[in-house]
């Protein structure tokens, strides 16, 4: 009896432990980050450039699906955020919500970002922006789960003006008090946080600003917009805008006789060249544009010697998305390199040193990140204004460059460390909008 | 003086003129809306995606079948003019005598369905017809000829209706019908034919309006917002269903956003063009040409 009631309780225990032990593998099975990646699939600004970052991002984060970080399987669930705001919004709150995503990645139109970043940091959630610009996301915010390793608009005008202060004598033959500036852009919080760059940029390099105005994306006309620029006479127009809003004001320009010596777009709109050249034909030829580098145009002898390999590889899966495309936009590469940072830096740490994906672990192993100068597919490093700072949770070492298109190729021009030729400056005679 | 001479430039008479080839636009889009509207008495709010619609076909006839321009903008028209036959047999129809909130509902649901299927259908890239036409210089001033042949399209279409209406059988019997419809088929005329003719032709109209559009503008599945609610406030700010007051309305609207946005910042210029219309409402509620009863 004794016997038989200790192979019971031998039994029971044995049952017991390969329980225990079944749910501990499960367990360990079932280790995973949920991330809710967001990004606009429909409406203008899905071929404005979000659907190539969404792109870019999805090709990293198959990438890791498929090899797990640290242990951890890679489940990426993606939504639309329609180029609504609002949408973008519950989008958001209902991946967190419902979905029950461990965070928010993606995020394309600067309109989008500064609501949702304040209503995920509300949520105490964790958000990775790989896209949109504006400084009014963190301006004096004071975020603590909100993180954005790309350049800020700000940077973005700085930038291209400084690019035109260097050149102004050489290429203008002017002094800067002598050049005449106009600043024009889109009214969102990407456009109007843009100009505010190009405006103090302006104001540093004593440019005659002649004149600077808005216009909403969505416009059905821009021809009094193009003959205020006629009457103003300016040697460089500084642009920013999406598309289409770029091509009918482009169409419009040329078919009102409007002539300038340079046009500086920046990003958005401007960086996706096949639609600027099915727009305008030849006319694209020379228009520069601001962006962070293009991963395919980026330095490899400067880079972490990992990377390169990894360029290839978004390269190549994206040529297999998209075939035949003359110059891969720059698009791609910052969804790509941006998502890249956060599961090959951020997220390890955040599983090793943190142990685990809530939103303190994200939190703590982004403000961790010390990424330097060439640790990037997009060549800056990455580091984090800290918590007490005014723009906490922007990357203080990005930047972007000024690029030029030139003949179905596109080219660094500025700054001087990372060009790739010379820019040709002011447009040449006998082209479309010349002023020569 | 000189103050004088800055404001009154050669700027201003450009702005003024470009004003007027943008109300030709405007004019051409609100010419259909308004016959629908006039005659079977339901407001089209998807009408601006049926321009769309008509923009693709342009764009993939041109584009990817190498059809030339001249041979693709009728059979654009008569595909829209079909569209616009099937909108009203299949939503308009079984609708007529429903409450005209649910006729708003249905044509607005009709929006959405063609903004998606455009979206499943062509994707979300914005496309070019790659047309571009020569530019009319005169010393400073430059205009564009797509603008020019819409003001034309608008301007013929306008009295080409016009006589339509009132020299044919069918234009008679489509009047009549906008004026009384229970009584016309009391009088043995078949309003089914009527209006099924009254929608095919608001739909040609479309049609037409794409075929010029198509040569200024990008064609992508939202399109139709950047015109379908500018298209609908020039029609109730001319009368809904007027067509002289429409074609009115059209370039008055355009002036103000034209002016006013030479004036001041081009957003102004649409505040001021929707504020006219709020004040117009108040003024003259059926619109700019209504009798005063």
């Amino acid at each position: 009896m004794r016997v038989r009631m200790a192979a019971r309780l031998v039994r029971g225990l044995l049952v017991a432990i390969s329980a225990t032990g079944l749910a501990v593998s499960a367990q360990a099975q079932e280790k995973k980050i949920k991330i809710g990646v967001v990004f606009d699939l429909t409406g203008p600004l899905a071929g404005g450039g979000s659907e190539l970052g969404y792109i870019g991002a999805k090709i990293i984060l198959d990438h890791f699906a498929r090899t797990g970080v640290e242990g951890y399987k890679i489940e990426a669930v993606y939504a639309d955020a329609q180029s609504k705001p609002d949408i973008a919004i519950n989008e958001s709150v209902r991946l967190l919500e419902q979905e029950k995503v461990d965070m928010v990645l993606g995020f394309f139109s600067s309109a989008q970002c500064v609501p949702v970043a304040a209503r995920v940091e509300q949520l105490k959630k964790f958000m990775w922006m790989t896209t949109c610009i504006s400084s009014a996301v963190f301006n004096e915010k004071g975020y603590k789960y909100v993180f954005r390793p790309q350049a800020s608009g700000d940077q973005f005008g700085m930038m291209t003006m400084d690019f035109i202060a260097q050149n102004a004598k050489a290429k203008f033959d002017k002094e800067p008090k002598d050049l005449r500036v106009a600043i024009i852009h889109e009214d969102g919080a990407y456009g109007v946080d843009v100009s505010k760059g190009n405006e103090a940029g302006a104001k540093k390099a004593g440019f005659n600003v002649v004149m600077k105005e808005g216009y909403s994306a969505t416009a059905p006309d821009l021809s009094a917009l193009v003959t205020k620029l006629k009457r103003a006479k300016p040697d460089v127009i500084f642009h920013t805008g999406y598309n289409p809003d770029i091509t009918l004001l482009l169409r419009q320009a040329r078919e009102q006789g409007l002539k300038f010596g340079a046009l500086m777009g920046h990003g958005a709109g401007y960086g996706v060249y096949e639609k600027l050249k099915e727009g305008m034909g030849a006319d694209a030829t020379y228009i520069f544009n601001t962006d962070p580098i293009s991963i395919w145009l980026a330095n490899q002898k400067t880079m972490d010697p990992k990377l390169p390999a990894v360029i290839k590889m978004v390269g190549e899966e994206f040529d297999k998305i998209r075939p035949g495309v003359a110059i891969r936009s720059a698009h791609v590469g910052i969804g790509a390199s941006n998502t890249y940072v956060f599961m090959n830096d951020v997220l390890p740490r955040a599983i090793k040193k943190y142990g685990g994906v809530d939103p303190d672990a994200l939190r703590k192993a982004a403000l961790d990140t010390d990424i330097p100068e060439g640790g990037t597919m997009l060549g800056f490093g990455v580091k984090f204004y800290g918590e007490g700072t005014p723009m906490a949770g922007q990357n203080e070492r990005s930047f972007p460059v000024v690029i030029q298109y030139i003949d179905d190729k596109s080219s660094v021009v500025w700054p001087k460390s990372q060009a790739q030729r010379e820019a040709v400056l002011p447009l040449p005679k006998g082209t479309t909008y010349s002023n020569q | 003086m000189q103050a004088f001479l800055d404001i009154f430039d050669i700027y201003l008479l450009e702005a003024v003129i470009n004003g007027i080839l943008l109300g030709g636009v405007l004019a051409l889009l609100a010419l259909g809306l308004n016959l629908i509207f006039g005659v079977i008495d339901v407001t089209w709010i998807c009408y601006a995606e049926l321009v769309m619609i008509g923009m693709y076909a342009m764009y993939f006839m041109v584009q990817h079948y190498g059809i030339s321009y001249f041979v693709a903008a009728p059979l654009t028209i008569l595909l829209v003019a079909v569209l616009g036959a099937a909108l009203h047999y299949l939503v308009i129809a079984p609708l007529l005598t429903a409450p005209p909130i649910n006729q708003l509902l249905a044509t607005g649901g009709v929006l959405f369905v063609l903004q998606s299927f455009a979206t499943v259908a062509f994707g979300i890239d914005f496309r070019n017809l790659g047309i571009r036409l020569p530019v009319l210089a005169f010393g400073e001033m430059h205009f564009s000829y797509a603008r020019l042949l819409s003001f034309l399209a608008a301007l013929v279409g306008m009295v080409v209706v016009y006589l339509f209406m009132t020299r044919t059988f069918t234009g008679t019997a489509i009047r009549a019908i906008s004026q009384d419809r229970q009584i016309m088929a009391l009088m043995g005329v078949d309003t089914k034919r009527i209006y099924l003719i009254t929608s095919a032709l608001g739909g040609a109209l479309a049609g037409l309006a794409a075929c010029l559009l198509v040569l200024q503008y990008d064609v992508h599945p939202f399109v139709g917002l950047s015109f379908g609610p500018i298209t609908f406030l020039i029609c109730v700010l001319g009368g809904l269903g007027n067509f002289i007051g429409g074609f009115i309305a059209a370039f008055v609207f355009a002036e103000i956003i034209s002016l006013g946005g030479l004036f001041s910042d081009l957003e102004w210029g649409y505040v001021l063009a929707f504020a006219f219309f709020i004040v117009m409402m108040f003024i003259r509620p059926a619109g700019l040409l209504a009798r005063r009863r």
